[in-house]
């Protein structure tokens, strides 16, 4: 049976967080006219922790929702535009319906692995609102299979149309992916998804444990662009997808294009596996904090891949970048 | 705020349901506790005993106790008004002392949104156990107390297999150690201890196994396949069947779901169960297709699901016979009716704002 898979590209958000939340509304309409091009069906587009996270606390993005929204909207005719939500980050009143106003067809409503509960209010409201809503779980290593089929069918109950869980710290090896995936597959009814991150170089062939253990969502960035070691290359998942005999509806020489246009107007520099992502995703460390964890160690003169090693001991999540200095005051106590 | 059209539209459905309302002669006179007085059963059982009482001339009071009394105000000003109806606002768990001119008892506390038992299952858990220990203790201090219905729940029969339809003498297998089952477990455990206080107290209690049910006062963003096949349709659409589209379930309507509870009150047996559901079963694919061509044959239907076939196919319709023989009662409206009139009232209540 031929096997269609349903692509979310998250290169204008998840990369946001590879350039501080610095995208530019100009860089925002050029590569989503390439992924509209190219027929990438869902571009998730906002600040790297989603829909009103901008904050002193994980970064301040250099446009507003609205402005990144409406820009996206006006340069996606195909494609559906989509937002990662976090309830405590987003309010219904105050941003998603906002968002929902400016034309958002996809709502992805995320929590920490265990907190699932916490999206019922915003799961429900946008299929009120008669808009595509998923679930995500975050920090999915975190979490055992049937921990995650809990929380996962928690989410499916509040309204979800697909659950995807997240290897937000690029601590996955295929083996656990296969282990999750068909737990979840085999517990829930609607559709399951996988978001990788590429810190021990395993987002492509996670990825394609994924859809091989019966997931039918794949998330995945130009040139991998995105937090820390960057995600499943897109162009590159495309590629293989289709010599495995799997349908995306993208076309690949117009992802191919897309890709090249975002390395050349997007990226400050192409994604790499630096020494200390694979510290971070070896810590089991939330991709987003990679560029606060340079910033701090370098300011206070630490060894970055010890922040990694202590954060990872505290099982830090997304959302607590607040104990990065703590950790390196901490090292420093001990360095005397 | 209920408008005149909207209250006609419920009277009509009980006129529709009630064919005998002189079969509630024994009730004149009586005083009915309802808990979980102001959710979907409690309004359809209020609007039930309201026309009864119109039409028939009887006097029939209704104690409704709940949690949110000004919700139910807000929701139902129009039975709120009502001369003969009282509003208690407690929470079960709480019941220690009842009115003593109490002489039926409907126990509907209780909320059967999955959500509420996966995000709150020790609440779920005490409501339904703690919650019916309070009733029916309660029930005892009561002088003049004739009969108890106790509202439990088709899940009671846990995995069904090949079951269809489901008789009340089928037991089925559930996993106790499962989050997913907290309600099926409460459920089971109240009906026991009903079992437990008819022996013990001689509680004259009759149980009733509701499966799934449509029609006015069904909120369209609870979350079963029906209710949001109609929301997703008046809002124009996709129409998301999510999971097996072969799942097979069935729908009785809310004024033939009141009539029916009201006649296991006067004339169930003590000790007995019944199902208490509709017998027209139907295909999730097929119901989606049904709304649709009711609203707008071109809406689009989707289907989203993890797996590209089942090995189990989920069939939850009851067998009806027992309660259709031994309370006389038949489901007056059929399937294209009942979805029928749920999206006519809807559309008249504005429940659903396409936007």
């Amino acid at each position: 049976m031929i096997k269609q898979i349903l692509i979310s590209d998250p290169t204008l958000r998840d990369g946001n967080h590879a350039v501080a939340h610095q995208l530019s509304a100009k860089q925002i309409a050029i590569y989503a006219e390439a992924a509209d091009k190219a027929g990438v069906p869902i571009v998730e587009v906002g600040h790297g922790n989603g829909l009103g996270a901008s904050s002193m606390q994980v970064g301040l993005s250099l446009e507003d929702d609205v402005t990144m929204l409406e820009t996206a909207r006006k340069h996606l005719s195909k494609s559906k535009l989509g937002i990662h939500v976090i309830p405590g980050f987003a309010t219904i009143k105050r941003d998603l319906i906002k968002a929902l106003d400016i034309g958002v067809d996809v709502v992805r409503v995320a929590s920490h692995c265990t907190e699932a509960d916490i999206t019922q209010r915003h799961l429900g409201f946008v299929r009120e609102r008669g808009k595509e809503a998923y679930g995500v779980l975050m920090m999915t290593h975190m979490a055992s299979a049937s921990t995650l089929v809990e929380e996962a069918q928690k989410m499916e109950l509040y309204g979800a149309e697909g659950i995807i869980i997240m290897d937000s710290a690029g601590a996955y090896l295929p083996s656990d992916v296969e282990e999750k995936i068909t737990a979840l597959v085999n517990n829930l009814k609607v559709p399951v998804g996988f978001h990788a991150h590429n810190n021990l170089g395993m987002a492509i062939a996670n990825s394609i444990t994924a859809v091989e253990s019966g997931a039918k969502i794949l998330d995945g960035t130009a040139r991998g662009f995105g937090a820390g070691a960057g995600n499943a290359q897109l162009e590159v998942l495309v590629a293989v997808l289709e010599k495995m005999g799997y349908i995306t509806g993208i076309d690949f020489y117009g992802m191919l294009d897309a890709s090249d246009i975002a390395e050349r107007e997007i990226m400050p520099q192409i994604p790499v596996i630096k020494s200390e992502s694979i510290v971070s995703g070896l810590s089991g460390v939330f991709s987003g904090f990679a560029k606060h964890v340079t910033r701090i160690s370098k300011e206070y003169d630490v060894d970055q891949r010890d922040v990694y090693r202590e954060l990872g001991k505290r099982k830090v999540v997304g959302g607590q970048e607040d104990i990065i200095i703590e950790v390196v005051m901490d090292l420093i106590r001990n360095r005397k | 705020m209920m408008t005149e059209a909207l209250k006609n539209f419920t009277f009509e459905d009980c006129k529709r349901s009630c064919m005998h309302p002189d079969s509630f002669s024994s009730l004149n006179d009586q005083s009915i506790l309802v808990t979980g007085g102001t959710g979907f059963m409690g309004k359809w059982i209020a609007e039930m005993v309201s026309y009864v009482n119109e039409t028939a001339n009887f006097n029939i009071k209704l104690y409704l106790l709940g949690r949110d009394i000004a919700k139910f105000k807000v929701e139902v000003s129009h039975l709120a008004q009502k001369s003969f109806i009282t509003l208690i606002e407690q929470d079960v768990r709480n019941v220690r002392d009842l009115p003593t001119d109490i002489n039926y008892i409907i126990h509907a506390a209780g909320s059967p949104d999955h959500r509420d038992h996966v995000s709150q299952p020790l609440r779920t858990i005490e409501t339904f156990y703690k919650g019916t220990q309070s009733v029916l203790d309660a029930a005892t201090r009561l002088p003049d107390l004739k009969r108890i219905v106790h509202i439990s729940s088709h899940q009671i029969y846990g995995t069904n297999g090949l079951e269809s339809p489901i008789g009340e003498n089928f037991i089925g297998k559930l996993e106790p150690n499962s989050l997913s089952n907290t309600y099926a477990e409460s459920k089971r455990i109240s009906e026991t201890l009903c079992s437990a206080y008819r022996n013990q107290f001689k509680l004259p209690i009759v149980v009733l196994r509701p499966f799934a049910f449509i029609g006015p006062y069904q909120d369209l963003e609870k979350p079963w396949a029906i209710n949001n096949f109609i929301r997703d349709g008046i809002l124009g659409g996709p129409i998301r069947i999510l999971g097996n589209g072969s799942t097979v379930r069935s729908y009785l309507y809310g004024s033939d779901m009141s009539y029916w509870i009201l006649k296991a009150l006067v004339n169930g047996g003590v000790g007995e169960n019944y199902n208490l559901g509709s017998s027209e079963a139907i295909s999730l694919v097929d119901l989606a297709k049904k709304i649709s061509s009711q609203i707008n044959n071109s809406i689009e239907i989707v289907s989203k699901s993890s797996k590209e076939s089942y090995t189990y196919l989920s069939r939850l319709v009851p067998d009806t016979s027992k309660i259709v023989k031994s309370l006389e009662v038949n489901e007056t409206s059929a399937l294209d009716d009942s979805i029928s009139r749920t999206i006519i009232w809807n559309q008249l209540n504005k429940k659903v704002i396409k936007k």
